[in-house]
């Protein structure tokens, strides 16, 4: 083969493997993260700057509030199927309805109490400007839907598919 | 006005000519021989320009100066462009992290099965 073929073929192959050396090394940490266990709470340690005691703390917090939270899940399940059937069979605003309706806001708000107690002992379990950071951040994705509905960026996939027209 | 024939210029030369007589026989197959080489030459390819250009090229890239500038660059390309869209990547998964902490710890938005 000629020198200058073999040159010309040198400089692609050096290119590919400095492409993909950067790519790989780049992208280590985050791949190491999504092989774990528990790939959320990783992920809150590294964003969130956590110590191995701090983080602890945080997972036992996490792991108690995640009963909580199934308990709750189930709930609103059973309330959104129950008002799923009501709906079907309706062709106006009935008492029952509006008790279901009633009851489901009722869920939200004890769902909503339950999410800022668990969120504000997360954050007290921080240091203090890394928890004032989560507790903007969490409650930005959580509490706060119409922020994202009008906000530039912030807004997730998720949002864009319910956003106002 | 009649052009003068160069043989009739030189009078010796011209006589020598028109008396010479080739006695050589031709080689076997002499005139197939002719005729095959006519053909092979009608049928090579036309040059094509990106053999031009691969010709340019393979030339350039023989002159140290031009190679190592040439090898230089594709390297810089591949580490910038690697780097680049590791740190896309990297903010993709950051932000999928995120949304699955948060469905982690939100009932509303805890993906359903059916």
């Amino acid at each position: 083969m000629k020198r200058g073929a073999l040159i010309l073929i040198l400089g692609v192959v050096l290119g590919l493997c400095a492409y993909c050396g950067f790519y790989f090394a780049g992208t280590a940490s985050r791949r190491a993260l999504l092989e774990s266990e528990t790939p959320e709470l990783e992920w809150l340690k590294r964003e969130f700057r956590l110590a191995d005691s701090a983080f602890d703390r945080v997972v036992r917090l996490h792991d108690a509030y995640k009963s909580e939270c199934a308990e709750m899940c189930r709930r609103i399940d059973a309330r959104n199927q129950e008002l799923k059937e009501l709906l079907a069979k309706a062709d106006q605003v009935t008492p029952e309805i509006e008790s279901k309706l009633a009851e489901a806001g009722q869920l939200r708000l004890q769902c909503q109490k339950n999410m800022l107690r668990h969120f504000l002992e997360v954050s007290r379990n921080m240091p203090p400007d890394q928890g004032k950071r989560y507790l903007a951040w969490v409650q930005e994705k959580t509490f706060l839907p119409e922020h994202k509905m009008h906000g530039k960026g912030t807004a997730s996939v998720t949002s864009d598919e319910h956003r106002h027209k | 006005m009649k052009p003068s024939d160069p043989i009739d210029k030189n009078d010796s030369l011209g006589r020598a000519l028109q008396q010479w007589t080739v006695d050589a026989a031709l080689p076997p197959r002499f005139h197939d021989d002719v005729w095959r080489r006519i053909r092979l030459t009608e049928a090579r390819p036309a040059p094509s320009w990106w053999r031009d250009l691969l010709d340019v090229v393979e030339g350039a890239l023989c002159r140290p100066a031009l190679a190592v500038s040439y090898v230089t660059i594709l390297l810089l390309a591949g580490l910038s462009i690697g780097f680049a869209q590791a740190r896309q990547e990297s903010a993709r998964m950051d932000k999928a992290l995120g949304a699955r902490y948060v469905q982690s710890v939100d009932p509303y938005q805890a993906p359903r099965h059916p």
